[in-house]
């Protein structure tokens, strides 16, 4: 026993001899990034951003073995954040991401710690003028032609009940914008659509998302069931119950080809791509903002930013013909999902038509308030007939109501 | 042929290290074995882990300071730890203690930052964790004196316990709840960094020493004399070695429970404070797992309170070596340095097996008992 491990003591330490050789020190773009969850996940939120950096990067012609430094299952803890950064700019990244929104205060108080580093913070609404941006995308946009297809659906079933499996809802404007965003593509197609929505509290829950869903089905006769969750859980209890569905972030038609109509689906390397190539040309990092045009990017469907999933052979006939159209519109800018005016589409024999009404964006009646859901409104008018849609900090801040026709279940 | 487990008498100490170094080299072939297999070299690797990621580094002095943030509290849960284990008392409610101490830290530095002088702040968030750790575990012990229940199912439970309490101060955004930022849309935890906070000393360049690192060495240097030479530490021993023998001397042990597990409590409360008070918030993971390292820590140190500086140093260049070597290689997730890093502890628990025992192997009809 003695002997063998001599051995192993003289072959390591031999072997450490060699390590010690200095490394070479040229001077490298890195990229940094942390995560919240692991960088080898294989599907969900992480991985959807580590596929989007890395997938950026080698379209840059960049060595993401050599380029791309990583701290990952980092929770949203201040202290957690701030020590990752430092490893990070210890190693030489010029351009660090957070994905996660809890790092929002860490990133800040870097930014100003660190000026000759970018930071980039995903899903935050905090910002320099130099150094420190956020992003986000018009996922809203994706859904809405989502809830075109889910529409269509329903008509083609006749059954108008919708479901929608929330991580939250009025309680963070992501959700809710999300939600709104279908519902009023559903209801563009199907104005007696009803779309009922259960809120799983929770950003990450496999077992409720598959059961909230088979609720949907089972309670409320929903029809087609979309999600805003991480798993393909909810599309798989659709198929199991011979209903249909819309998934989220990635194309979950391989998870359920039976059910499943298209997802609303981001494509992060577009930032990533953007993002990188500003950093590399900017030179100074105090000149990120500037290059990028501003201290939020908000790309939609116009930077392909965020789009939906190939449409599968369950979607009814003439989807494809009115997701073109409208796509179009927003696409050229012409019109956006909350505004003052509504989209009465139709499609008779594969032809889709599109037609714009003046009609005002109305809640149903209850918004979120310091913890509370169901605080009633005083004005359920949101935007007024024929208004411009709202400002994007509604979209991404303060968006804290569902539309007509959306009820929490 | 029989197999015997003979309790060793006296292994030196060049036996003991012996064995130790070896239980950390066969973890690190084993590791590297992996490591090759997934196509990273592992010399590089370990390099970078062992090193903490500090050669060739810009900002290494933050690595340093970063690494005694996470030192001060693993070595004062782990003192405090050691104090109940050394009467026999399981206490594995570090977690619990730690949280119920942040929680209090937090509340009177929001309360109270800014309003009266830091320093008083910064005494009474000390105060207030450890009587809120300290309470947290005495309900334990005293449950234990009064019905002889089990302290270390009730520890342990009570661990969720402060942890759903935190979790639930830290996602309700009401407008009572003024553990979060009142300004944020969403619920984010309060940060006082910048209102009160332990200081530093700034040691020549940019390296500062925190003021918790001092005062962590003094408390470990107070338990320790207090553990050898004082009457209430000897009570502690014969406590743990025999509560009959303790009673029969004529000891209230009921007492020395009472006060050991209070005391144990209240230093994982300032470890709570210190923490909270350097980092300038809260989080549900503020913690960092020292209640449960510190279990590792008090028994690889065998209770002796020098030692648990040495182990708690050397387990957090395990811990931030692993985060710096895990960053640099991109097919290394932070889930494969935690493997490794169980790897070594677990070789060196079996190490720390063979110290206390060896095997003695018998042949066939050999009647000697070993």
């Amino acid at each position: 026993m003695k002997k063998i491990l001599a051995l192993v003591l003289v072959a390591v330490l031999a072997l450490g001899m060699v390590a010690c050789a200095p490394a070479g020190n040229e001077e490298v773009f890195k990229v940094g990034a942390i995560y919240i969850n692991s960088k080898n996940d294989t599907a969900g939120y992480t991985y959807a951003h580590h596929n989007g950096i890395t997938t950026a990067m080698k379209s840059l012609g960049m060595d993401v073995d050599k380029q791309l430094v990583i701290v990952d299952e980092v929770p949203e803890d201040k202290q957690k954040v701030a020590a990752a950064i430092d490893t990070l700019v210890g190693k030489g990244a010029k351009i660090i991401f957070g994905i996660s929104f809890g790092y929002i205060d860490a990133m800040e108080e870097a930014a100003a710690k660190y000026p000759d580093v970018i930071f980039s913070h995903g899903t935050g609404y905090k910002s320099n003028e130099t150094n420190f941006n956020n992003y986000f995308g018009r996922a809203y946009q994706a859904r809405y032609l989502a809830g075109i297809a889910a529409g269509l659906k329903s008509l083609e079933t006749g059954n108008n009940n919708v479901g929608y499996v929330a991580a939250h809802t009025t309680d963070y404007a992501e959700t809710a914008s999300g939600i709104n965003g279908f519902a009023l593509g559903v209801q563009a197609v199907n104005p007696n659509a009803k779309i009922y929505v259960k809120n799983l509290n929770n950003w990450a829950d496999e077992v409720n998302e598959k059961a909230y869903a088979e609720e949907l089905i089972n309670s409320y006769n929903c029809g087609v069931i979309s999600q805003h969750c991480d798993s393909a859980q909810p599309q798989i209890a659709a198929q199991n119950a011979n209903v249909f569905g819309c998934g989220y972030n990635s194309d979950m038609t391989p998870d359920a080809p039976k059910a499943h109509l298209t997802a609303a689906i981001w494509n992060w390397n577009v930032y990533y791509a953007t993002a990188i190539k500003a950093a590399q040309e900017c030179g100074e990092a105090k000149n990120f903002v500037t290059k990028m045009g501003g201290s939020a990017y908000y790309g939609g469907l116009k930077e392909g930013f965020v789009d939906v999933s190939p449409l599968s052979e369950n979607c009814a006939a003439g989807t494809d013909k009115a997701i073109e159209a409208v796509r179009a519109l927003m696409v050229s800018g012409e019109w956006d999902v909350f505004s003052g005016v509504k989209l009465n589409i139709t499609v008779t024999d594969g032809v889709a038509n599109v037609e714009k009404v003046n009609a005002a964006l109305e809640s149903n009646g209850f918004e979120y308030k310091d913890g509370d859901f169901k605080v009633p409104m005083d004005n359920v008018v949101v935007v007024e007939a024929g208004d411009p849609s709202v400002a994007d900090g509604v979209i991404t801040g303060t968006m804290n109501y569902l539309v007509r026709g959306v009820q929490e279940v | 042929m029989r197999i015997h487990i003979v309790k060793r008498e006296n292994c030196s100490l060049l036996q003991k290290c012996g064995l130790y170094v070896g239980a950390v080299l066969i973890a690190l072939v084993l590791g590297g074995v992996l490591l090759l297999s997934i196509g990273v070299d592992p010399i590089a690797y370990y390099t970078e882990m062992f090193t903490m990621g500090t050669i060739g580094n810009r900002i290494a002095y933050k690595t340093f300071m970063n690494y005694l943030k996470d030192f001060v509290p693993l070595v004062l849960t782990s003192v405090a730890l050691s104090l109940a284990f050394k009467m026999r008392f399981w206490n594995i409610g570090g977690e619990g203690q730690f949280i119920m101490g942040a929680i209090a830290t937090a509340w009177v530095a929001i309360k109270l930052g800014g309003v009266l002088p830091t320093a008083v702040v910064l005494i009474l968030m000390c105060l207030a964790a450890m009587v809120a750790a300290g309470l947290y575990g005495l309900l334990v012990a005293a449950l234990k004196v009064k019905f002889g229940t089990n302290e270390t199912l009730l520890t342990l439970m009570l661990n969720y316990v402060a942890l759903y309490v935190l979790t639930y101060l830290l996602e309700t955004k009401a407008a009572w709840n003024f553990f979060l930022e009142p300004t944020a849309l969403r619920p984010v935890p309060q940060s006082f960094d910048n209102v009160v906070s332990f200081p530093s000393i700034p040691l020549g360049g940019k390296f500062a020493l925190n003021i918790c690192v001092i005062l962590a060495l003094a408390v470990g240097a107070l338990i320790y004399v207090y553990l050898k030479y004082t009457k209430q530490g000897y009570e502690i021993a014969v406590v743990g070695d025999s509560a009959g023998t303790a009673r029969y001397a004529g000891m209230k042990v009921n007492r020395i429970v009472l006060r050991t597990v209070f005391l144990s409590a209240c230093l994982v409360g300032l470890a709570a404070a210190f923490k909270v008070g350097t980092v300038g918030t809260i989080s549900t993971t503020i913690t960092n797992d020292v209640g449960w390292t510190g279990i590792i820590v008090a028994w690889l140190s065998q209770l002796n309170t020098g030692v648990i500086f040495v182990v708690s140093a050397l387990i957090c260049v395990l811990h931030t070596g692993s985060v710096e070597a895990a960053a640099s290689f991109s097919r290394v997730d932070s889930s494969f340095a935690n493997m490794l890093q169980g790897v070594i502890l677990f070789l060196i628990l079996a190490a720390d097996f063979f110290i206390r025992f060896r095997v003695v192997i018998t042949k066939k009809g050999d009647r000697n008992h070993g």
